[in-house]
């Protein structure tokens, strides 16, 4: 007998562009965590959740988020929070890092594609 | 058992003349003439079809081809939607439990979610269409259908492709008790209600909800949702503006795990909702606040101990004017929860007493009654693509409808009493 998946959300996965409106990113793709600069503005994910939820930082600063668990994350800024279109950022695998330089003021919220209750802020002040 | 072969022709003939230029209405006649095995009930109706047009060539009734309305709803009416596997398309069949005859079908895109309406009025889904089959433009749309004519008397656009799209939860779509509104579910990208103008044939917005799963309405602007931290969300919401959103208690624990397919009276504003375990939680809506009834054991001490769990795809089925509950149970494996199941216990749902334990004679995965006095008990076998139609009150095996497309997984029935 044939069983069908449980809570099979059918969305796609995947990074989109590496430029954005209001952020660009430094790499499309996951870096590993250890070559993140110790001086790196870091968002750390771990137990489902964005270690810090609301980060205050300035404009042209580098926001690096690394998973630090074996369930893959990501962040996601829907469409028109930083460009016209949604920024899908590519899943992190444990120990695996990605960042965001943002380039203008403002408040952007974003979330974790598979898991919609992860939800994080990066304010740029 | 085959017919007698002088029997076929006529047969063909006369049940194909009605079937042409009615796609919706053809199957119980296309059926007829499959190879593969009859059940029982399809026999008999076959045999009395090859009478009647037997008898009516014999007294030089011509045929007439036309497309067959549906009976009108009733309490034995019951929907068998067919996910198929994930199929790009996908179809309901609507039958006669009293019978055991399709009377009718509709298509649907991918993983549709079908509504009924309680008093019968009319039919619907959210259903999922891409330009080119699998890909290209996706829209997701609405469609009411009238109950007899199956033509579908409304298409309402939901706009940016919001529809969740999951394994078929019934309670992923719902209509509120007044049938004027349907509610869909968005997981992504943040958890959200869709409200449906189904009177005015107009979708009306997006409600933002928090981390909360499933749609229970109790008013025309008011329903519950189960929510990850173990409570359940009341929403009411107006025209516009945010809704107004309040928490229950946490009802159970976390590593209590609460199956995709609660049961859930829309008339009675009963919650019926099994764990892995068989333990039910049942909230009582009926007041539009949570009251949470005492959790019950749909399973003895004993038949835990040797491996009873529940299992399937709609474990639970509630009978409201009996106050009922049939659960799919059998020996399994923990984390084989959606296997089929060959069991159905009855317990009242007042005490929690068993009134009765079934062995189904199939491998069944979802089940429902239908609402009336001495209701029928569905047993759908997704492997089997039937539907065994069982007495609820000895539990015999009455009836079976099969053929059911590829992998029918839910059955709904109108609570029209
Ligand atoms: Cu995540």
């Amino acid at each position: 007998m044939r069983s069908c998946l449980a809570a099979c959300a059918l969305a796609a996965f995947g990074a989109t562009g590496a430029l954005a409106g209001k952020a660009t990113a430094p790499s499309e793709t996951p870096l590993p965590a250890a070559e993140v600069a110790k001086d790196a503005i870091v968002v750390d994910i771990t137990k489902m959740k964005y270690a810090t939820p609301e980060i205050h930082v300035k404009v042209g600063d580098t926001v690096t988020w690394i998973n630090r668990e074996a369930m893959p994350h990501n962040v996601h800024f829907v469409a028109g929070v930083l460009d016209e279109q949604a920024l899908k950022g590519p899943m992190l695998k444990k120990e695996q890092a990605y960042s965001l330089t943002f380039t203008e003021a403002g408040t952007y919220d974003y979330h974790c594609t598979p898991h919609p209750f992860m939800r994080g802020k990066v304010v740029v002040e | 058992m085959a017919l007698p072969p002088n029997f076929m022709p006529l047969f063909r003939a006369s049940l194909i003349g009605l079937g042409l230029g009615c796609s919706a209405l053809a199957l119980a006649a296309s059926a007829q003439d499959a190879p593969e095995a009859e059940a029982p009930a399809q026999e008999t109706q076959g045999q009395a079809a090859a009478r009647a047009a037997a008898a009516d060539l014999a007294a030089g009734q011509d045929d007439e081809p036309r497309i067959l309305e549906a009976p009108a709803p009733d309490a034995r009416r019951v929907y068998v939607n067919d996910p198929a596997h994930f199929a790009a398309v996908t179809q309901q069949f609507v039958i006669d439990g009293e019978a055991g005859r399709v009377i009718g079908m509709i298509d649907g895109g991918f993983l549709p979610n079908p509504v009924v309406a309680d008093d019968g009025s009319f039919i619907a889904h959210a259903s999922t269409v891409f330009s080119r089959i699998a890909r290209g433009e996706r829209t997701d749309y609405v469609e009411v259908f009238d109950p007899v004519t199956l033509l579908p008397t409304a298409d309402i656009e939901l706009p940016d492709a919001p529809r969740f799209l999951v394994g078929t939860y019934p309670w992923m779509t719902s209509l509120t008790p007044d049938n004027k509104t349907l509610l869909f579910y968005q997981f992504s990208p943040a958890p959200a209600v869709g409200v449906v103008d189904l009177e005015g044939k107009a979708f009306k917005r997006m409600l933002d909800v928090p981390d909360c799963y499933h749609i229970f309405p109790t008013a025309p602007d008011t329903f519950f949702m189960h929510c990850r931290d173990g409570s359940l969300a009341k929403v009411k919401f107006g025209a516009e503006g945010a809704p107004e959103i309040s928490h229950s208690e946490v009802f159970h624990p976390e590593d209590e795990f609460l199956i995709n397919h609660p049961a859930y009276s829309s008339k009675s504003g009963r919650l019926v909702w099994p764990t892995y375990t068989g333990k039910i939680h049942q909230i009582d809506l009926s007041s539009g606040e949570a009251k949470f009834l005492p959790a019950v054991e749909a399973l003895t001490e004993e038949e835990r101990a040797e491996g009873w769990r529940p299992g399937g795809w709609q474990q639970v089925a509630y009978h409201r004017a009996l106050d009922r509950i049939y659960l799919l149970v059998d020996q399994r494996d923990e984390w084989r929860h959606k296997t089929a199941s060959r069991f159905v216990v009855v317990l009242d749902a007042k005490t929690g007493a068993r009134i009765a334990k079934f062995e189904m004679g199939h491998e069944i995965d979802s089940i429902n009654v239908s609402q009336d006095e001495k209701p029928l008990l569905y047993a759908l076998s997704t492997g089997d693509k039937t539907l065994y139609i069982h007495d609820a009150e000895s539990g015999e095996e009455l009836r079976s409808v099969n053929q059911l497309g590829h992998g029918p997984q839910v059955i709904t029935t109108a609570d029209m009493g």
